[in-house]
């Protein structure tokens, strides 16, 4: 079988999945959902993984009257968001069959959940291979719709429902974008086909139609201020869902900014410059409001925007050197930016289903609430901290390769720019490093708050370690995480393949001056290998020196006091407190209470709550809709409800239709 | 190689001058400057008490931070010889290295779930974050002026010339003595002698370790002192010699030990509110220096 044949396959395998799903009995549905998932990761991840090695696939989809041949073009950079997608969605669907155990009772919700899944995976994949712009934009909204199915799991919840809402309808307004800027090139090219970009964009000006694609893809991506939906969502998804979409669905968003980047002929340096500072800003903006959040997986949410914004800086970078022509940034940034979605992927699942176990065992997202669970669930503590470790950015894991190539792009752009650029980077340089300090606050404080210490409240029910089926893909995750750490320059290789075969004029780019930074990279890779040697010898000559003393426990120093409680504890709102007053101006913080009064001598049990509002949302979103709301608010009286009113329109339209076609109006 | 031997060798005594500086300038005799060492030894012979809450964080994290420092003295350079690791974008990694070993620190102080603790650690997320950028703008700006970006050739390729490059050079070396005092949590920023819990930094995130383990924390602290008088003493070397050079590179660790027992003895440490403007102001003097390299660059004006 060739491998147009395998990927035609793969949808009859999802047809096939959701009557296998169907029909088997309620309890093996989730397993029969992984094995679809199986097959459909591997009938797509072979022919990409040909394409990753030799040539492109391009084949059409003939047949439909409608719309004609569907174009089916598989290049280097579709087959790795294939990879990433199947890796991320193979370990999410393992995951989940254990994370849906305890909602075995809800049997149809659980099958569409199932059947939604299935769904959601294969859109994801042929998001990344139709190049119609009307078959691209049906597998877009399929995405969109089943996730949003996915989201809202627990429909009973009314804030689930409502952050579906949300959802379903900030990607819809991003839908709405991409259709006016597919109808605009269709409108001056006259094709549907994803070459006739690359022909507007040759003949007309880039940057309009560009920030079009931009907006549309980044609602899903997560840029600032398109954001908003991430923090709502992905809290209310179960969470093997809220890792599947952090991991890849927002990836989906960055795939299709760079696919356009890759048909864009002009105007590289304005793009660049703006793409730059709004990843800058992006990333900044996340995790400064991930760093005051108590909800775990609204900070891993904001977390993900932050992230966005790192690969934002990569494809950011990767424009400035395409317009300056500087061959090393070109791929330093976009070969950065492609490894940083493949890292991402990883280490966000990793956290988010290491943060679903806590949940599935404790039934709150409330960090404030949690504490010590490192006694009871000593592996998911390990799994989330090396998560942890890996997202801030620390050697040796992959955070660290990734950006360390951005690191090494915006150093290459330092030196061989004008002064504006020269300026515009640095900036970005020490944003960066500020967003990776700020991501050792974040993950401090989350982990000590949630594992270490003592219990903070009492929990329903004495949580247990996480079933060795939740466990089993985390050390997978983590296992590749590992080797991206230790051998960087093999999957780097990759990446910067990717990046020469997708650019016109790379190609004859020698591969001689990526030699050095290759040979640097696996340098990395090789002291990361030797700083874990280094921690070993330190700790077992530890060992052994503390073999002959004498060690023994007691409690905690409580600094003279002997009666401490666990509620004394730091919590995680103090340990953020300091930075949330300093950075008031970003992130605000609301407060909810009642105020003595004078006249209340023995003043009455009350309540205090203080949280914290999004900036974008609380002062420009809801802003503008509650002046829409106020706007259509006055056409109320149309929708009146009553009978004889809705009788009368209808009266009125016929003797409007009758008198236009009686004097030819109409 | 060199460089690690020599760092080593000037940690063993650099905090004993500090020590013995503070004491003359308050007018005692004050100890020997190896007593901070045979402190250190003798911790090590010690048994150590565990808290009853702690789980096996508290047991690595002292050995990795150890280690994360010992790391990151391998990647400084000693004049014309490199340091054990050198690459391209090594400064890079240095700065990564160090935040792993403060990750371990601060996690190790969260596992006791003393309030204390808690409060020391998140002083130390917040502060070293904010020292962050002064850090990345003056390699940047370095890497600018010189054209390379691993410690070695940046500061091989650093010469003092023109006005500007000496006023960088001052402006460097203040840059680098503050990130020093804030990642050692010293004077403007912390005050390592407070007998108040509430107002320490560091000392309050380790009042649990005890044994080998403080052993290892307080030496780690002795080589950083030692690490980032390596980087300053690295700012003047050029491509001397070695006989001139360790003896310089001797005289700076003294003279940075003096000055920072002399800045402990005489400032008062900042109003804890305030420590965080002061200590993003640096990042302006890092700011400065980048445009005085974009003016010897010409490419200002």
């Amino acid at each position: 079988m060739d491998n147009s044949q395998f990927l035609i396959l793969s949808i009859w395998v999802t047809v096939a999945g959701w009557l296998a799903i169907y029909v088997t009995p309620a309890r093996f549905r989730g397993n029969v959902t992984g094995i679809f998932v199986f097959i459909t990761a591997m009938l797509t991840s072979i022919p990409a993984i040909h394409v990753l090695t030799l040539n492109k696939i391009e084949f059409a989809i003939s047949g439909i009257s409608l719309i004609g041949n569907i174009p089916v073009r598989i290049d280097s950079l579709s087959a790795w968001f294939i990879l990433i997608i199947n890796l991320t969605s193979l370990t999410g669907v393992v995951y989940g069959l254990g994370y849906m155990k305890p909602y075995g009772d809800q049997k149809s919700n659980l099958t569409l959940h199932w059947i939604q899944y299935l769904l959601f995976h294969s859109s994801m994949l042929w998001v990344c291979m139709v190049q119609n712009s009307i078959v691209f934009l049906i597998v877009w909204e399929l995405m969109s719709l089943s996730s949003l199915m996915l989201v809202i799991f627990d429909h009973q919840n009314s804030k689930t429902l409502k952050a579906g809402l949300n959802y379903l309808v900030q990607m819809h307004i991003g839908v709405a974008i991409l259709t006016a800027a597919f109808i605009w090139v269709y409108l001056s090219t006259g094709s549907l086909d994803f070459a006739a970009i690359a022909q507007f964009f040759q003949t007309h000006s880039n940057i309009w139609l560009f920030l079009l694609f931009f907006i549309g893809f980044g609602i899903k991506a997560g840029f600032i201020p398109f954001h908003s939906w991430l923090p709502h969502a992905h809290p209310a998804a179960p969470s093997h869902i809220s890792g599947v979409m952090s991991g890849v669905i927002v990836k989906v968003g960055i795939y299709g900014i760079l696919r356009m980047i890759t048909f864009l002929s002009t105007d590289y340096l304005i793009l660049g410059e703006l793409i730059l500072g709004l990843s800058v800003l992006t990333g900044l903006y996340g995790i400064i409001n991930s760093a005051i959040h108590r909800d775990f997986k609204k900070m891993l949410a904001y977390c993900t925007i932050e992230n966005i914004g790192i690969v934002g800086i990569g494809l950011g970078l990767g424009l400035i050197g395409l317009g300056n022509g500087n061959n090393i940034m070109i791929i330093l940034g976009f070969g950065g930016a492609l490894l940083h979605t493949l890292n991402h992927s990883l280490f966000k699942s990793l956290l988010f289903f290491s943060a679903g176990s806590v949940y599935q065992q404790t039934h709150t997202r409330d960090m404030e609430k949690l504490g010590g669970l490192i006694h009871a669930m000593p592996q998911t503590a390990f799994l989330f901290l090396i998560g942890a470790l890996a997202i801030g950015g620390l050697p040796p894991f992959n955070g660290f390769v990734s950006e360390f190539i951005l690191y090494k792009g915006m150093l290459e752009g330092i030196s061989s720019s004008n002064m504006y650029h020269v300026i515009l980077i640095i900036i970005s340089f020490a944003g960066l490093s500020i967003i990776g300090g700020l991501s050792i606050l974040v993950f401090t404080k989350s982990f000590g708050t949630i594992f270490l210490g003592t219990q903070r409240t009492k929990l329903h029910s004495e949580p247990v370690e996480a079933s060795l089926s939740m466990r089993l893909p985390q050390y997978l995750i983590i296992g590749i995480m590992l080797l991206i750490g230790i051998f960087p320059s093999f999957f780097f290789s990759y990446t910067s393949q990717i990046v020469i075969t997708s650019f016109p004029g790379l190609e004859n780019i020698n591969s001689g001056s990526l030699t050095p930074f290759i040979n640097n990279l696996s340098l990395v890779g090789i002291y990361a290998t030797v700083f874990l040697v280094l921690i070993a010898l330190v700790y077992f000559t530890r060992l052994l020196l503390n073999k002959k003393n004498l060690t023994q426990t007691s409690p905690t120093w409580g600094c003279g006091y002997v009666a401490p409680r666990a509620s004394m504890q730091y919590t995680s709102k103090s340990y953020s407190k300091t930075l949330g007053k300093l950075l008031g101006f970003i992130v605000t913080e609301k407060k909810k209470y009642t105020e003595l009064e004078s006249s209340e001598i023995f003043p009455e049990e009350r309540k205090h709550s203080a949280y914290y509002v999004d900036f974008f949302e609380n002062r420009i979103i809801e802003k503008i809709t509650n002046r829409l709301q106020y706007f259509m608010n006055l056409f109320q009286f149309i929708q009146n409800g009553s009978t004889q009113m809705y009788i009368i329109y209808g009266l009125f339209f016929i003797v409007i239709v009758f008198l236009g076609t009686l004097f030819n109006f109409i | 190689m060199i460089s690690l031997a020599l760092i080593i060798l000037v940690s063993f005594f650099f905090t004993g001058i500090v020590i013995r500086t503070k004491s003359i300038a308050s007018g005692r005799k004050g100890p020997g400057i190896f007593q901070p060492m045979k402190d250190i030894f003798r911790l090590f012979k010690k048994g150590a008490v565990y808290s009853e809450t702690t789980s096996f964080i508290f047991q690595v994290a002292p050995s990795i931070y150890f280690a994360s420092v010992v790391m990151a003295i391998m990647v400084i350079p000693f004049g014309q010889y490199k340091g054990i690791i050198s690459f391209e974008g090594d400064f890079v990694f240095f700065a990564y290295v160090l935040a792993i070993g403060k990750f371990f620190s601060i996690i190790s102080a969260l596992d006791t779930g003393s309030s204390f603790e808690g409060m020391g650690a998140s002083r130390e997320a917040l502060y070293s974050m904010l020292a962050e950028p002064a850090f990345f703008l003056l390699m940047g700006s370095l890497a600018l002026l010189t054209g390379y970006t691993s410690f070695h050739e940046i500061f091989m390729t650093f010469h003092f010339g023109s006005y500007i490059s000496y006023a960088l050079g001052v402006m460097a070396t203040f840059v680098l003595v503050m990130i020093c005092m804030i990642e050692n949590s010293r004077m403007p920023v912390d005050d390592p002698k407070t007998h108040l819990e509430l107002t320490m930094i560091h000392e309050v995130m380790i009042l649990d370790n005890s044994g080998f383990d403080l052993g290892l924390i307080l030496h780690a602290t002795n080589l950083k002192f030692a690490m980032y008088g390596a980087l300053i003493a690295n700012l003047y070397f050029g491509d001397l010699p070695l006989y001139y050079s360790i003896p310089i590179f001797l005289v700076i660790q003294t003279l940075f030990a003096v000055s920072v027992g002399l800045l402990e003895s005489f400032t008062a440490r900042y109003r804890m509110s305030h420590n965080a403007q002061f200590i993003f102001t640096l990042s302006s003097v890092s700011l400065l220096i980048f445009f005085g390299v974009l003016m010897m660059l010409g490419k200002l004006i």
